[in-house]
């Protein structure tokens, strides 16, 4: 038995996702409610039972049994023998009669059932049915294990909304009782935008953690890589599309090493070492954006890897091609508008001709659309008033975004430059 | 010493429920409080499985869950000086917890 403390990072929600996968092809998507219920039982199980009694050697094993065995009695419960039952009870009744080692059995069970079930469930989450805004939120929900509170923080919204998003999903994919095994390869292509669309989105997430005391999280984005892997290697995800926005998470996954330092602090882009790039991640980048260059269609992925790649192929930060990263805004801006957009354009716009270039540029951001409860927003507008001396404004934006703010790398962040700000001259010490 | 029994309560509201994240963070937070009252904590105390049955004027349902805002999810066995003590070792268990905590008789 090893201590609660043994177990790798982010297993319980690495876990979640994985045997949600596999408990929804037993038990078919029209129980996806039942599948994350007992998958979640099994989970406060497992906490109960192992801060008591030690983890037991092999977790993931012992999640699988009792999530299974939870599915079974509910179904019993509820009398309707469900094809599924005979399936999971079949598994059970192997593993008790268990011919010698009955862990080899199940760790061939596994091999043999996991394969492609977490891809699988992102296209079932991003079944045409489902309303557009629900899907990310199922996905989130359901292959990420994330709660509804996180999905609402990295969605910009509340978390009545993302409940009524994700209960919205589920009672279509229930009524229409889609299938977990076969869908035709004509839907999985209709499907594909959605699913890039939840990659990107977990890939961001694991980048800009929204609350708690990790900077990066690394396990997220490489989950997210994983899966447009394996993507890319299946015939519906060879495509230039994935080709690219593989490129981008890789181009961004090389500046993770130096986007902390050594005490988990945030580096901003200008004092990063860049010899701590992880130039392999770089070169693999370089792979998939040649092969993403074909076809006639530029997606925002294309554009967004180009402007990655510009930072990646500065040999420093002055070198920057701050033009040519200004154009690939523009034209992102134009394919995807977004004020988040607007907000790396202005980036562009304040390294290329000042800081009050880039003020002038958010400034005509039409105020209906700011993101006013985007910490990022403020925190750049509070450098721009600070590389112009305007220490007092920029310590009122600093404070806005220090206020929405609740990840702690971000918060200690804020503080630093808090810290550094000064009365201003001249203006009257009650500003 | 006298005592007492930890009942921990959990709501059936699976919108309290912690994410598997949480729920990661809580698994440490709780070992961490089992070491420290390892000297107050004594053997016996155990989780409860989901679902139950219930036997109530000889019917016997399923329960006690179904309609209950709070179910008792898990138990332990403190000793502890009074109930000052035993309630500041319960302050200091980690999650969101309904505790009711309990003197034993000790008349077995």
């Amino acid at each position: 038995m090893n201590e609660p403390r043994d177990l790798v990072e982010h297993f319980f929600r690495h876990e979640f996702g994985r045997l949600v996968a596999v408990l929804t092809r037993s038990l078919g998507v029209r129980r996806l409610e039942l599948v994350e219920d007992v998958v979640q039982a099994a989970l406060v199980q497992a906490l109960e039972t192992w801060s008591r009694r030690g983890v037991p050697e092999d977790p993931a094993g012992w999640l699988y049994r009792t999530a299974r065995n939870l599915a079974i009695d509910a179904l019993r419960r509820e009398r309707t023998h469900a094809q599924a039952l005979p399936r999971l009870a079949e598994d059970a009744e192997r593993e008790a009669a268990g011919s010698g080692d009955p862990r080899r059995a199940l760790e061939a069970h596994f091999a043999d059932e996991i394969g492609d079930e977490p891809l699988r469930l992102l296209f079932v989450c991003c079944h045409e049915a489902v309303p557009a805004e629900s899907r990310v939120a199922l996905a989130l929900k359901t292959l990420c294990g994330f709660s509804t509170a996180e999905i609402a923080r990295a969605l910009l919204t509340t978390d009545a909304n993302v409940q009524k998003r994700i209960e919205r999903a589920r009672d279509r994919l229930r009524e229409l009782d889609v299938d977990f095994d076969t869908p035709a390869a004509a839907q999985l292509g209709a499907r594909l935008d959605a699913v890039l669309a939840v990659v990107y989105l977990l890939f961001s997430q694991g980048c800009h953690v929204t609350h708690g005391d990790m900077p990066i999280r690394r396990d997220l984005c490489a989950e997210a890589r994983r899966l447009a892997r394996m993507l890319a290697a299946q015939s519906v995800g060879d495509v230039p599309t994935v080709h690219a926005l593989l490129a981008l998470m890789c181009f961004h996954a090389a500046r993770f090493d130096a986007r902390v330092d050594l005490d988990g602090a945030i580096v901003l882009l200008e004092e990063q070492d860049r010899s701590a790039w992880n130039w392999s991640d770089v070169r693999e980048g370089m792979a998939w954006l040649a092969r993403s260059a074909v076809g006639d269609e530029l997606t925002r992925y294309h554009v967004e890897a180009g402007i990655a790649w510009e930072h990646c192929r500065a040999p420093t930060f002055a070198d920057t091609d701050w033009r040519r990263i200004a154009e690939l805004y523009d034209t992102l801006d134009r394919i995807a508008p977004s004020p988040l957009h607007a907000l790396g354009r202005a980036v562009a716009e304040a390294n290329l001709h000042g800081p009050q270039a880039g003020l002038e540029r958010l400034a005509a951001v039409p105020p209906e659309s700011v993101p006013a409860r985007y910490p990022g927003w403020h925190a750049v507008i509070g450098e721009l008033h600070f590389r112009l001396g305007r220490h007092s404004a920029a310590e009122r934006a600093w404070r806005e975004a220090l206020r929405l703010t609740t990840a702690r790398a971000d918060r200690d962040f804020l503080r630093r430059r808090l810290a550094i700000c000064r009365p201003d001259i001249g203006e009257p010490a009650n500003d | 010493m006298p005592k007492y029994l930890f009942i921990f309560r959990h709501s059936t509201d699976p919108q309290s429920r912690p994410s598997p994240e949480e729920m990661q963070i809580l698994g440490g937070q709780w070992y961490a409080w089992m070491q420290k009252f390892s000297a107050s904590i004594l053997p016996g105390g155990d989780g409860l499985k989901p679902g139950g049955r219930l036997l109530k004027g000889g019917i016997v349902t399923d329960g006690p869950y179904v309609e209950a805002k709070e179910f008792v999810a898990s138990f332990s066995l403190i000793q502890a000086d009074n109930y000052d003590a035993a309630v500041a070792i319960a302050r200091e268990c980690p999650g969101d917890n309904v505790i009711e905590i309990r003197e034993l008789g000790g008349y077995a």
